[in-house]
Parts: structure tokens; sequence; C-alpha cells
């Protein structure tokens, strides 16, 4: 059992590494977004002050709120559009059903720069969407969409599809039963996607950077301007922004599906 | 023929046909089923028991026939608005509802003003004895319990048909035999058809007023419980009741209200006469292992269907003791189920001599 005691020392070692990876950059940015350095890397004492810097910066403000927009339609257009896909993709047969499911992989292992510029080709070139919101909407549902589709795939090869039927039996007819079994069956897919989707278009920057055009500035793109005139510190604390609003979103999450459970007892 | 309203069956299949990609799911099969009575049909898996079931249920297209309830054709009716429920081999209960919101479910489809199907899924409630379930989940109660909600689901709605697919095969034995009882207390009491679908002899002999064969989508053969258990027409309906001993062989000789078969061992076999099957079509003969009687060496019996054997196995069941004999003609075996009291008679390895009776042959045809 030589072997066996090796791996046990070896597991806990490359858990730690792989752990301290992850989260140690992440909780030192955290840190010094409270620290009262100008340059943001080192620590001097506790403030508030780049926080409510960013919260009087009227242009982080604005490139929050333009976040937000994109990031919510994003959710919403890119869940219902996913399970409407994945359904079709689970239920139905079809001539050319593999090549379609498996076109839909292709945009989620493509390189965000290739997507990107490719997209800008499309828009300026071909389709004439004009660069802002348009454009980058688009872009967002369409990186977005495959994601639900895979998550609520999942979900739909371990659901019990009698229970579709029992309710057509019990004379349900199709749209009552999606209503009543089907979409409450799907829910925790549904939003397991959409808890994944929106950090994905908030945080996202390779395509919007190319596709936003003049004028629409989302935060990450801000963040990148900001870099170039040198404001390290105030971008500690958007950073922090940006690990606290997916976290937040998957506490209540997680608090409402508690909930749930418990009402059910 | 004049047919007069008691004639109609409730549920008539007409040369129902249904492929799948290789095989043909059910093969021409018409039956009809009497009101009011509990239907099985009875095959091992893969028969096309379950895809008539939901052809019937309208969940199922089928390619050729036509299906009847009270008479009328209802090929081209959608599922949601035919008269008959399902009860699931899976059950299908609703996990997001409650047992109420379960049972209430169809009532609710169908526009049932709110009071009556509070008061409704009350009384069922209390026939099912679900009492206190209402609340809760179905991950939240036993598997008995579950039965009850599909079943009480289904009823409720007072539908002309009852679909049965296996929905006992999930319980324990014990539960199961309680089920088996409940099942026919309930049916007696609403009165409803019964289609019930199984590949488990036991529960289709001990619920059914008729059984149906089935086997490679084609039915074999149609009858009581009595009549597919002790005159199975077929080897294999015989086998698959559980017939045990199955002889294939050749009628030699006949007159006198007997026939003499030899069969492939070169055994000499008597059974009685039957005037409406001919000769040519037997194929051998079945005796049910508990109508063979086992006798001591030498006990002096040398009338008919008495073979002199070995004792190779003898296998305790509890109620019974199963015994495999060797013949010492053909070196074939045959299975005896030798009453508990007898067993200090016996022991492995002993010559004995095995004895039926001429009635207790049935004779096979295919």
């Amino acid at each position: 059992m030589k072997s066996w005691n090796i791996t046990g020392k070896i597991l806990p070692a490359l858990v730690t590494l792989v752990y301290s990876f992850l989260w140690v950059p992440v909780i030192i940015l955290i840190v010094f977004s409270f620290s009262n350095d100008k340059y943001g890397i080192g620590w001097k004492g506790f403030t508030l002050g780049w926080y409510s810097e960013i919260l009087n910066n009227v242009a982080v403000r604005n490139a929050l709120e333009t976040s937000l927009i994109i990031a919510i339609i994003t959710v919403v257009v890119s869940t219902v559009a996913g399970t409407l896909t994945a359904y079709g993709l689970y239920k139905y047969k079809f001539r050319g059903k593999e090549i379609l499911r498996m076109s839909l992989l292709l945009p989620i292992v493509m390189p965000y720069i290739v997507t990107a510029g490719a997209l800008l080709v499309f828009f300026t070139r071909v389709a004439h969407i004009p660069l802002g919101y348009p454009s980058i909407l688009i872009a967002h549902i369409s990186f977005s969409t495959p994601l639900a589709v895979f998550v609520i795939l999942g979900r739909m090869q371990r659901i019990d599809w009698t229970l579709e039927e029992a309710s057509i039996d019990l004379g349900a007819d199709r749209l009552t039963t999606w209503r009543k079994i089907t979409i409450p069956l799907l829910l925790p897919a549904i939003i397991a996607s959409a808890v994944l989707i929106f950090p994905w278009s908030l945080g996202d920057f390779t395509v919007t950077f190319f596709v936003a055009g003049a004028g629409t500035t989302t935060l990450p793109i801000y963040v990148f301007s900001a870099l170039r005139w040198g404001e390290t510190a105030t971008i500690n604390a958007i950073g922090a922004i940006f690990v606290a609003l997916p976290v937040i979103c998957l506490l209540l999450v997680t608090l409402l599906q508690r909930k749930g459970v418990r009402k059910s007892w | 023929m004049v047919e007069n309203r008691e004639s109609i069956p409730c549920i008539e299949l007409r040369n129902l046909v249904k492929r799948f990609p290789g095989v043909t799911a059910v093969d021409h099969v018409s039956l009809k089923v009497e009101k009011g009575k509990v239907f099985s049909l009875l095959g091992p898996s893969g028969c096309g028991k379950t895809t008539t079931l939901r052809i019937i249920a309208g969940l199922e297209t089928m390619d050729e026939g036509n299906v009847l309830i009270d008479g009328k054709v209802i090929n081209d009716v959608p599922a949601y608005k035919r008269d008959c429920s399902t009860v699931f081999q899976s059950l299908a209960l609703f996990p997001h509802m409650t047992v109420e919101a379960n049972i209430s479910y169809g009532l609710e489809r169908r526009k049932v003003p709110k009071d009556e199907i509070r008061k409704r899924v009350g009384e069922m409630v209390d026939l099912m004895g679900l009492g206190g379930m209402e609340k809760r989940r179905p991950s939240q109660i036993s598997g008995g319990q579950r039965q009850r909600v599909a079943l009480a689901r289904s009823l409720i709605l007072k539908p002309k048909i009852l679909l049965l697919d296996e929905p006992l095969s999930s319980l324990d034995r014990k539960l199961r035999k309680e089920m088996q009882v409940e099942l026919k207390r309930i049916q007696r009491e609403v009165g409803i058809t019964f289609l019930y679908v199984t590949h488990d002899q036991k529960v289709a002999l001990s619920i059914s007023d008729i059984i149906a064969v089935m086997g490679e989508g084609k039915l074999e053969q149609v009858g009581t419980p009595t009549e597919i258990y002790e005159t199975p027409r077929t080897r294999f309906i015989a086998d698959f009741i559980g017939a045990g001993n199955i002889f294939p062989g050749k009628v030699i000789a006949s007159g006198n209200g007997r026939v003499q078969l030899e069969t492939e061992g070169g055994l000499r076999v008597i059974a009685l006469e039957n005037k409406d099957i001919r000769s040519e079509e037997v194929t051998g003969i079945s005796v049910h292992p508990e109508l063979v009687e086992l006798l001591p060496e030498g006990a002096g019996l040398e009338g008919d269907n008495s073979f002199e054997g070995k004792i190779v196995e003898m296998i305790y069941q509890g109620d019974f003791i199963e015994t495999r004999i060797c013949l010492d003609q053909t070196g074939g075996l045959i299975t005896v189920y030798l009453r508990p009291d007898r067993k200090t008679q016996f022991s492995p390895g002993e010559e004995v001599l095995v004895h039926w009776s001429p009635e207790s042959s049935n004779i096979l045809l295919g």
C-alpha cells in the first residue's frame, strides 16, 4: 500500500496549491482595495476612500450601469433561448441534429479573440449593426446561449420524462405540461446557467472591447482604460465589486433554494 | 348480428401493429376487454405489452389497426382527451408537488370547481389511507404510499379504463402482495376496467379475470387464470407460466379418450384426448411439478406415466421442496414439488418412482 501513502500526501498538497492560486490573488486584491496606498500595491493603513471615489465617479457609475443592463438582458435572453434549444435538441429527432449540437459547442471552445474579430467584421461589413448596445448584446447572447444549452441539456439527461407523459395522460395539453411540469423540473439548471452567465457577461473584456465601438463603455473596458492612465488604486475597489456581485448572486440563489427545500418539509 | 349495449367491449383492439426500427413490437394484436374486468397482458420484457398499453393511452402512435373504447374508434383522439388513465411503472409522481397537488392535478386540468376538487381529494385520500400525508412531497413518503398516490391521482378522474404498467414491480415481496389484494379491493369498489401489464405470472394469476399471454408482439393465448395455468397452449406459455416439465414429442396412438405420445427422449406418456386438437398439431406435453407424485422405488405402481429415476437435487423452498429427478430411461430431468412434510421420506441419490395421472398431462401445440 506504499503508492496509496504517497497519493495520500501529494493530494492534500496539490489541493492546497490549486486553492491558493485560485484564492490568494483575489483576497490580496480585496485587501488592497481598502489600503491607503495610491498605487494600490501595498498596505498603508485602512481606508474606504477608493470606494467613495468610484461611487462619486460618474464614469464608473455609468460603466457599471451599462455592464449591469447588458448582463441582465443577456442572462434573460440566453436562458430562455438556451432552454428552448436544449429541449429541441433533447426531445426531437431530426436530420443534422448532431451537427447542430456540435456547432453549438464551437463558440465555447473557440478563442475569444477569434470570436471577437469575426463579430466585429460581421457587424460592420456584413450585417451593418450599429456598434454599441445592439452589437454588445448580440455578441454576449451568442457566446452565452451555448453555455445555457449545455447546462440545461445535462439536467435533461437526469429527468424522468414519463413525468411529462403522466401530465398529458392526466389531461394536460403540451403547453400546460411545459408550464406545470417541464419548467419547474428544469428550474435548477435554468438558475444555474443564469448564475454562470451573469458574471461571464459582466466581466467579458475581449469580445466587448472589439464590438463596443465608441461611447459605450462597460466596466471592464473602463478598467482597461483607467489602467492605461495609471489609476491603479481605484481598480482594486472595482475588482472587489466584480468579485462581490456574482458571489452575492450565488448566495441569493442558494438561499432561495434552501428556503424552497425547507418549505417542502 | 345485432349488437346490443352490453356486448360492446370496453376496450377493443383490432389488428394493432407497431413497428420500431428492426422489430415489430406489436404484431396484429386483436383483443376485447369486457367492462369492469381486470384484464392482464402477461409476457416477458420486450414482448410488446407495454407498447400496447401506451398505444391505448395515446402515448404512442400505431402503424396499423384500430383502438376502440366503448365501440368508438379513438385512433385520432389525443392522449390528454382520452377517457383512460395510466399508472406508470416508475409511478411518475410529480416530485415538485405535494401529495395533494399530485392527486388534484387531473381535476384542475378539467377545470373542476375548487370546492369540488377539495371534496373529492379528501374522499380519495380517505379511500387510499393517505390521511396526514397531504402536504408531503413524494420523496417524503414510503414506497407503498407512493403507489397509492399514483393510483389516487388516476382514480379521482373516474376514468373508464385504468391502465397499469407493472406498478408493483418496485415493491418488496410482502408489500407487493398487500398491494395486490388492495388493488383488487379498489377495483371491486370503483368498478373500473383495469388493463394490467406485467411480466410476473403470480401477480397476473391472482388479480386477473382474463389473462392474455404475449410473446414477440403476438397474442399467444387468452383465457382465465385457471385456463392459462392449467392448460397452457404452447411451449412458450408453459415455460413462462412455470409449468416446469416440458416434454417435446409426437402422438403415436389415440383412442378410448386417451392419446399416447412418444417424447424426444423415448418416454411413452399418456394424456386425455381433446376433440378440438388434431394429432398432427401436437408438439409435446407439459406437467406442473406439483402434480407429479414421488414414490419409493418398487412401490409397485406400473400404470400410466410411471417412470423410474434417481433424485439428484433437493432444494428447500419453504412451502415445498423442489426435487429434481434424473429419469433412468432418458437421462432427462423432471422437477417435482414435494410437500414439506414428506422431506424426510426421500434424500438425494435415492432411486424413486415418479408418476402423474393422464389428466395432469397438458398437450402443447407449438
